[in-house]
């Protein structure tokens, strides 16, 4: 085990399985940083130093700096995945899935499937997400629940240094597209990874992080920590939390938060994003479809508030969920009778 | 925890209703495996082994090897996993019902001669606890609620990814299907222009109010219930269906089903003997009531009481019977009996139906103590609490409807009386002045049910011209 | 022309197959027998064949909505293809494409595609991929081919893709074939650059050709230029050919803003087949009756895919949740 930081588990993952497979290619904006310019290639090494070094031991066929076409670069790598290679594309923003949707949406997600099964489409997208930089609205959003809705995507939002090596060295070996949701705030955190360089994490596998028996808290990416944060609060009253990490919507561990509701009866869902047409409406979609029998609470939801992400500080931090939100809602859901 | 299980008699097939213990192959104390044969059981058509569907020790045997039928359902032996002290063993015997529905149930009652409560039915009677061994995925929760209860998985579609059962499909199970009552359709009124919440459209529906004719204060500007609710007319109090009536709604309308209660039985024979047996025929008289009004409220005042209308007419009634004693009379077989004074029945609407306390020698009393008694009486009717003594016999009986807007009806004789007189509602009338103009007076129907038998037409014409002058010159009621 | 009989011969079956193809569609979508949208290639059959002639399965194409002639030409099965129009269990997509997504990648045919200018994208990622492969034993690279029309020429991902093929000196080939319709609109009005897509890419930095896309000569030659300066590793590369739709753009169009008169003369005056069969007897290349047998073996041979795909299997409701994932 060595003590990583979220953004290295990132990079050494990729640099490593780049080391054992000669079809894996990293592409987009800045991936090398500072072509063409004076201070040369990898004058920069991708702005969330997560390809630093790539250029120099793979080289510009299979490191590609791309310009400023996202549907091109997303594109490419279908087109990359086609012919056979495991292109990694690199969404500087996952709010620039905008200009390339056409190509994940309506080409890499369903290559498969209008081809009849006969083909494989291994792409991953990094998408690099999330609020917490005051980066405002265009460069803060979290477009999980799109993606998570578009069958022939699989999505990942890991939470963890460990899970992020696990699951991205899975995304890199699945034979399926892959959505690997990177949150910007969670790069600098450390944590244990695992030295093992085949460990992966199979997708469609929640991580229960806390056990108790009182309420579920589902959450993803960065919420976790905050959810953990308010379970270990509520802990100190006697109230026991399941926090399960999703880890992937897409697979979705249903099983895993079914087998906590019919237990604790009572669910909290944890979501950065907006509250309509969401992950957080969609587990409360299938667990009040098929848990309803075991419900001792009506599901309440912590999430963004139906608005764009604001800028200043205390605009942002009002916009997101947060402990104490997630603890209120606890208590809300316990005191109901 | 010991889990104690009751053996009860089996049911093979739908017609066995009762099973008789040939043989026991265990004893008390001992303990039997899975598939063991533990008992013989016959039926008037076979004789069957019945095999252990778990591993126990038997505690105790209710019911040994006999000759005797027992029902369906009956306690036969008592099995545990050998922790439970005798006296939980003598606790679960004793506290034991059947099945409900089961044949046993109302035999093995009959034999302990007194009911069981209903608080211990716990789980006795649920199905067997079972253990569950299968490949399905089934997440634990279910699983252990299938195996508490005994449910059998195979049956059950799993609404789980992949089939995965799920702890509410196991509920389900449980449960049964629901008996769902459709509502069916309800059609609304085409109003395409309109911006209205559905349910303000149909709460105007049901009250026939148009849309257009509102203006809309709910989110962004649209029609909502609070604002069809303003316009809804206030006195028709309840959803009272306006002029152009509810859009049908199909409901459940199934009969609500009330036993008589004494009261009402002894009503409704003796109203049935009454109409059946007895000749009634009717009188109608109108009264004009201004002056007693009018007097009313000066007595009231001098009297400090509260004597109400209907006091007055009893007393009007009972002063004329005392006049005709031959219509204050009961009917006994071939006999008539007359009496001097008037014992009047007042028909009351209580919980219980209706009743008729009787306030006795009425002729006699002055208006507050006819007032006070009625008032007392009511009040009685109203808590039940009449005695038997205060309804029984009775002379006449006066029956007031006109607080409810009747304008007249005929009322059945209350035997042994001879008559009832029935009230309707003071309305305001045109009626020819002496000098030959019209003016308003306040007019009383009534209607006279007579019993032939014993008071002829001309006798009861006369008794209400009597009580009608009395309640037009009231000062003599006081005379 | 530097063709073999063998190739020419080849070369007429191939345009003839397509031809003969689309003609079958054309009558059985008219009976209602054929679900969904279809787009047929008619009329422009010889930038398809003179290009695809060119290429072994290890190159790729990217094609259109239009892109039952590209699929032919590049090799992908007839009756298989049929069967995938009918929507049977049986097709190359096994009935979950259709006419718009027929694609078979173990032949390089990626795709045909139902969003207008996605294709271009998805050539240049094949590109990078043939250049990361590098050059084959003769010192060529494998290509990718985007097959474009005068509609997709507008849309921004062209551009960006011919942008980022040029920056990663991607063997990539835009071939854009104007048939002087995007959909039901005029060339002239909805392209801006004067009378011509090639000088678009030309700005981006690659070397272009055009053709006449209705001379199968002219195509066939300018495609061994091209090819050979991109298998060399010299870049991208753009030709436009100037071609004719036969049909509207998709089958139960009115056609409504075509000139009077205007299908029979380029039917009459701009048959890329006729052409061919006018050029090759009058050089004596090819004898009248050779070409007559392909003629009368085509067709049987279309009559009896079209056979196969009426009684071929349905799909069944189970297969709808097939092939979404290889392990979900």
């Amino acid at each position: 085990m060595a003590i990583k930081m979220y953004r290295d588990a990132v990079r050494d993952t990729i640099f490593e399985e780049m080391k054992r497979d000669s079809d894996v290619v990293v592409l987009g904006e800045d991936v090398v940083g500072g072509m063409g310019t004076a201070g040369g290639p990898e004058a920069i090494g991708g702005i969330w130093s997560t390809s630093g070094g790539f250029y120099e031991a793979f080289g510009p066929d299979r490191v590609i700096d791309t310009p400023i076409s996202e549907s091109a670069i997303v594109g490419a790598a279908g087109g990359l995945a086609l012919s056979g290679k495991r292109p990694i594309a690199e969404l500087m923003f996952a709010d620039f899935i905008g200009v390339s949707l056409d190509q994940i949406w309506n080409q890499i997600a369903k290559f498969r499937y209008m081809f009849g099964g006969k083909t494989k489409c291994p792409a991953i997208i990094r998408c690099i997400y999330g609020a917490g930089y005051n980066a405002a609205a265009q460069h803060s959003q979290s477009p999980h629940a799109i993606l998570t809705g578009m069958p022939g995507l699989k999505v990942v939002m890991p939470s963890t240094p460990a899970d992020v090596a696990g699951l991205m060295r899975q995304a890199i070996r699945d034979d399926d597209p892959v959505i690997f949701m990177e949150h910007k705030a969670l790069y600098g955190i450390k944590g244990e990874v695992p030295d093992d360089l085949d460990y992966t994490i199979p997708f469609g596998h929640a991580r229960l992080t806390r056990a108790g028996q009182d309420v579920t808290i589902l959450a993803t990416g960065m919420m976790v920590g905050m959810a953990e944060r308010a379970a270990d609060k509520l802990a100190e009253d006697g109230i026991g939390a399941d926090v399960i990490d999703l880890r992937t919507t897409s697979p979705l561990d249903e099983e895993a938060i079914l087998d906590s509701v019919e237990v604790t009866g009572r669910l909290v869902i944890v979501d950065e994003a907006p509250p309509r047409c969401s992950l957080a409406t969609d587990l409360a979609a299938i667990v009040a479809n098929k848990a309803f029998a075991s419900l001792k609470a009506p599901i309440e939801m912590v999430t963004a508030p139906h608005t764009p992400i604001p800028f200043a500080r205390e605009l942002e931090s009002a916009y997101l969920p947060n402990p104490d939100k997630i603890e209120a809602a606890v208590r809300k859901a316990l005191a109901y009778n | 925890m010991s889990k104690i299980r009751a053996f009860t008699m089996p049911k093979w097939g739908i017609e066995m209703t009762e099973g008789t213990i040939a043989e026991w192959k265990f004893g008390e104390g001992d303990s039997f495996s899975k598939g063991d044969l533990i008992c013989l059981i016959e039926t008037d058509k076979i004789t069957n082994e019945v095999e252990a569907e778990y591993d126990a020790t038997v505690r105790k045997i209710v019911v040994p090897s006999s000759d005797q039928p027992e029902p369906v359902g009956a306690l036969l032996a008592v099995f545990d996993d050998g922790s439970a002290s005798d006296d939980d063993i003598a606790r679960f015997v004793n506290d034991f019902v059947p099945a409900q529905g089961g044949v046993a149930e109302g035999k093995q009652k009959k034999k302990e001669g007194e009911p069981k409560e209903a608080a211990i039915e716990g789980h006795e009677d649920k199905p067997k606890a079972v253990t569950i061994d299968t490949n399905r995925p089934i997440s634990p929760e279910a699983l252990k609620l299938a195996e508490a209860e005994g449910v059998d998985i195979s049956d059950i579609e799993g609404s789980g990814r992949e089939g995965r059962i799920t702890f509410q499909d196991v509920q389900q199970a449980l449960r049964g299907p629901s008996t769902a009552s459709p509502k069916g359709t309800a059609v609304l009124p085409e109003e395409t222009d309109v911006f209205a919440s559905p349910l303000a459209r149909r709460i105007a529906a049901i009250h026939g109010i148009e849309l257009g004719s509102i203006k809309g204060t709910g989110a962004r500007g649209r029609i909502s219930k609070k604002d069809v609710l303003a316009k809804v007319p206030e006195d028709t109090g309840s959803s009272a269906p306006a002029s152009f009536g509810a859009p049908f709604e199909a409901v459940a309308n199934e009969a609500k089903v009330i036993p008589f209660d004494k009261i009402r039985k002894v009503v409704a024979k003796r109203l049935t003997a009454a109409k059946q047996n007895i000749p009634h025929f009717y009188l109608r008289v109108s009264v004009r009531a201004d002056k007693m009004l009018e007097l009313r409220k000066t007595a009231n005042l001098v009297l400090g009481t509260k004597a109400s209308v209907n006091d007055y007419i009893v007393m009007g009634a009972a002063k004329a019977l005392a006049k005709h004693p031959e219509v204050n009379v009961q009917l006994h077989g071939e006999e008539i009996h007359s009496f001097a004074h008037a014992d009047v029945a007042v028909a009351v609407a209580s919980p219980k139906g209706l009743v008729t306390p009787i306030v006795r020698q009425a002729n006699r009393m002055r208006i507050d103590q006819i007032a006070a008694k009625t008032k007392e009486l009511i009040g009685k009717a109203g808590e039940g609490k009449l005695g038997f003594e205060e309804m029984d016999g009775g002379t006449f009986t006066v029956s007031n409807l006109g607080m409810f807007g009747i304008e007249n009806f005929d009322a059945i004789i209350n035997p042994p009386q001879g008559a009832i007189l029935a009230v309707g509602g003071a309305e305001r009338r045109a009626v020819e002045t002496d000098d030959g103009g019209i003016e308003f007076a306040t007019m009383i129907s009534f209607t006279l049910s007579v019993d032939h038998r014993a008071i002829d037409g001309a006798l009861g014409a006369q008794f209400l011209s009597t009580f009608k002058g009395l309640l037009e010159n009231p000062e003599e009621l006081f005379a | 022309m530097q063709l073999s009989r063998e190739d020419l011969l080849e070369a007429y079956r191939r345009m003839k197959i397509i031809r003969d193809f689309e003609d079958f569609l054309h009558e059985e979508i008219a009976k209602g027998e054929i679900a969904g949208f279809t787009h047929l290639y008619a009329g422009q059959e010889a930038v398809a064949v003179g290009v695809c002639e060119h290429l072994t399965d290890n190159d790729k194409i990217v094609s259109t909505h239009r892109g039952h002639g590209h699929c032919l030409a590049k090799g992908c099965d007839v009756e298989a293809m049929m069967k995938e129009i009918w929507g049977s269990r049986e097709g190359l997509c096994k009935g979950k494409g259709g006419s718009m997504h027929i694609a078979d990648v173990d032949k390089g045919m990626l795709g045909a595609n139902g969003i207008v200018g996605a294709g271009a994208p998805i050539a240049v990622g094949a590109a990078i991929a043939a250049k990361i492969d590098g050059k084959d034993e003769n010192g060529k690279l494998r290509v990718a081919i985007a097959f474009s029309g005068d509609g997709a020429c507008n849309q921004g991902t062209t551009f960006e893709a011919m942008n980022m093929a040029v920056v990663t000196h991607a063997p990539a080939i835009f071939v854009f074939e104007n048939n002087h319709y995007s959909e039901h609109t005029g060339f002239e009005y909805a392209v801006g650059t004067d009378k011509d897509i090639a000088s678009r890419a030309e700005a981006f930095g690659m070397k272009v050709w055009r053709a006449d896309g209705t001379d199968f000569s002219a195509v066939h030659d300018t495609m061994s230029e091209v090819l050979e300066y991109v298998r060399a590793g010299n870049g991208p590369a753009a030709v436009e050919f100037d071609t004719e739709r036969f049909y509207g753009h998709f089958e139960g169009d009115p056609q409504r803003y075509r000139a009077k008169g205007e299908l029979d003369r380029i039917r009459a005056e701009r048959d890329c087949i006729k052409k061919f069969r006018e050029t090759v007897t009058e050089a004596k290349l090819l004898e009248g009756e050779e070409l007559d047998k392909i003629d009368a073996e085509v067709a049987t041979r279309i009559e009896k895919a079209v056979e196969a795909a009426r009684k071929a299997e349905r799909p069944t409701a189970e297969d709808v949740l097939v092939d979404v994932y290889i392990d979900y």
